[in-house]
Formats: structure tokens, C-alpha cells, sequence
């Protein structure tokens, strides 16, 4: 950790906004990324970014500093996501219509068969990663994602790097057999 | 698969998350050429990455997130005003007590207290004599009333002879 984020994190701590903001500033996309990668939708994604920083704020005091600072907040996220994928399980699903977890920016891409094809590559993956286990959800969301080491992945889910090879490994094939057509189709 | 990709494909991940040592890597390096099966698993991997996170990078580009901060900042302003069992508590404020060790010698302390004033409570209240009237006697010449009460026995007699009189006792 370096000293401006130790002095950001000790102000936050303090209860400085300011603070806050300028951590929101740097983590804010990192974050999305994790959260958008667990639920892949736009607003539920947005909403436990927003969780996030609300219980940093609350629980900053807790941090001592024992694990990195961002691995922290990616743990936090990481849970904070998995927990809303859980109470979303409850709830019926959306639609296709309402669903905006892909959106495409390429006029190209918005001809309808593409729009359809990418929905249900989307929705096909989407429901791929919801068959793994959330451990393993997390791990192949870290490295696939974000592009955590094995090292940090270890310590964002507090477990050991033998740990995370061996549910990166699973995770990979389970989903690569679930996605087999859309896999193979990509070489 | 080759005989030896057995003993490669256990590296493949690693290679692939580019986690590998150098002897690793050149064992990998070393197998691939020979080995469509391990080429063919490893770009499997490149691909499920590219499925798992274009959708994501898109996403990210697509998003403004000034507005994701003022959200944040009204929530944190909201949480700031407690409700009434909040306030209650705070105002208890149990969780810092339990923190300073506090708690369990204040509950110590209040449990002994009961038990030693309990017993001198429950002597003093024992002990306020409680009369009941046992029998109430007319006639022309006195009126005797007879009160009784349990510990320690004790029986009243109250004899009326006039208006004047005193009521005797024993």
C-alpha cells in the first residue's frame, strides 16, 4: 500500500467523504467489472457498486491493513454480488425484453438477428456461470475478468493458491462444456 | 491426447494464467507443437475468456458514472439519520461495551448485587407483621375483637368496654 492510499484510507476512516471520493475515483470501474461480471446487468451491477462503497464507509474502520487494500474492497464486492445473486434467485425473472445486461454499440451490431444472437449468447453464458458453485464463481471471475495473479485471487477469497487452481481448473471445464458450441465455434 | 499430456495438461491452466515457472514453460513450450489436443485446450480457454469478458469491457465503456457517486452520497447522508431503535441502541451503545470488555463485569457485577440484596429484601418483607382478623365478638357488656398473625405467632385481643377505654392486649 502506498503512502496516498494509506493516508486516503486513514482519512475515510476519520469519516471524510472527501476521501471516499477519491477511493470511488480509482476502484469505481474495477468494481463494476466484478459486480457487472457476477449478475450481468447493467443496474444490478451499478446498485452493488453503490452498496459497496456505502458499506466501505461504514466498515473502513474494520481495515488494518493485514491484506491489500484492493483486495479487500474486491472481497467485499465479490460477496456483496454473490449475496444479490442469492436474494435474485427469489425473485422471478426478468423478460427478455427488460433485460439490458448486453447492450451493442456498433451500428453493425444492431441489425435484430445480431441483437437476438448476442442476447442469447449473453443470457446462455449468464446462465453457465450461474451453474457454478459461488466459490468457484468467484475465482473464474477474478482471473477471467479482472485478471487477478493466483496470489491475489488467494487473498481476495481467503483461501490458498493450491485452493484457487484447483477452482479455476473446474470452473473452466464445467463452463466450457456448458458453452461447448459457442467455445468450439471461436477457434 | 499424447501419453505425455497427461502430465502437461495438469500445466495447461497455469500456462495459460501465465503462472508457469521458466522449466515449466518450456516443458509447455516444448509439448504444444506436437499436441493439437493441448493447442486445441488451450485456445478453448482463450475463448470461454473472450465469452466471459467482452460482454464486461462493453459494459464498463458504455457506463457514466458521476452519477453513481451522488447515489452514494445521498445513501450515506440517509443512513446518517438513525431511527428510533437505532437512536435506543446507540444510546445503549452495547456493541462498544461489549468491545471494552465492559459488559460481562457490569452483568457480574448486577448478579451479585441481586443476590445479596434478594434475601434482606425478601427478611424485610417477611418480617412486616401481617394481622388478620380471626374473630369479632358483640355483646351488651364488651366487644372483643381477636387478630392473629403467622410468624412469629402473636394473637391480639382487642376488648371494647366503652368509648373511652384502651383495648387490652396479650
Amino acid at each position: 500500500m502506498d503512502i496516498n492510499e494509506a493516508q486516503l484510507i486513514s482519512r475515510c476512516q476519520q469519516g471524510d467523504q472527501e476521501a471516499l471520493k477519491e477511493i470511488f475515483n480509482q476502484y469505481h470501474q474495477k468494481l463494476y467489472r466484478i459486480a457487472y461480471g457476477v449478475v450481468r446487468h447493467r443496474e444490478e451491477a451499478l446498485d452493488i457498486v453503490q452498496e459497496v462503497f456505502i458499506k466501505l464507509f461504514r466498515s473502513i474502520h474494520q481495515f488494518k491493513g493485514k491484506s491489500r487494500f484492493y483486495t479487500y474492497l474486491y472481497r467485499m464486492t465479490m460477496n456483496t454480488a454473490i449475496d444479490h445473486t442469492r436474494k435474485m434467485k427469489k425473485v422471478p425473472p426478468l423478460s427478455m425484453d427488460e433485460e439490458e445486461g448486453f447492450q451493442l454499440s456498433d451500428d453493425a451490431d444492431k441489425r435484430p438477428d445480431r441483437i437476438l444472437d448476442h442476447k442469447e449468447l449473453e443470457a446462455k453464458v449468464k446462465w453457465s456461470m450461474d451453474q457454478l458453485s459461488p466459490d468457484q464463481k468467484a475465482v473464474l471471475i477474478f482471473r477471467e475478468v479482472e485478471g487477478l495473479s493466483y496470489q491475489e485471487i488467494a487473498e481476495a477469497t481467503g483461501c490458498s493458491i493450491g485452493t484457487v487452481m484447483s477452482r479455476l481448473h473446474y470452473g473452466r471445464k464445467k463452463v466450457q462444456e456448458l458453452l461447448k458450441d459457442y467455445v468450439e465455434r471461436g477457434k | 491426447m499424447k501419453k505425455e499430456c497427461s502430465s502437461i495438461s495438469e500445466l495447461l491452466d497455469k500456462y495459460f494464467d501465465q503462472e508457469v515457472t521458466p522449466e515449466e514453460r518450456s516443458l509447455v513450450e516444448d509439448h504444444l507443437p506436437s499436441c493439437p489436443a493441448c493447442r486445441s485446450a488451450l485456445l478453448s480457454m482463450g475463448n470461454l475468456r473472450n465469452l466471459i469478458k467482452s460482454p464486461v469491457e462493453e459494459a464498463v465503456e458504455r457506463e457514466n458514472f458521476p452519477w453513481v457517486w451522488e447515489k452514494i452520497e445521498r445513501g450515506i447522508q440517509q443512513e446518517d439519520k438513525p431511527g428510533l431503535w437505532e437512536s435506543l441502541w446507540s444510546w445503549l451503545d452495547m456493541i462498544s461495551l461489549r468491545k471494552k470488555k465492559i459488559l460481562i463485569p457490569a452483568v457480574a457485577a448486577v448478579v451479585i448485587l441481586i443476590l445479596i440484596t434478594a434475601p434482606l429484601l425478601y427478611e424485610k418483607m417477611s418480617s412486616s407483621p401481617v394481622l388478620s382478623v380471626v374473630e369479632y365478638v358483640e355483646s351488651d357488656t364488651y366487644n372483643v375483637m381477636i387478630y392473629e398473625r403467622e410468624a412469629p405467632q402473636v394473637t391480639v385481643i382487642w376488648l371494647f368496654e366503652g368509648p373511652e377505654e384502651e383495648p387490652l392486649t396479650s
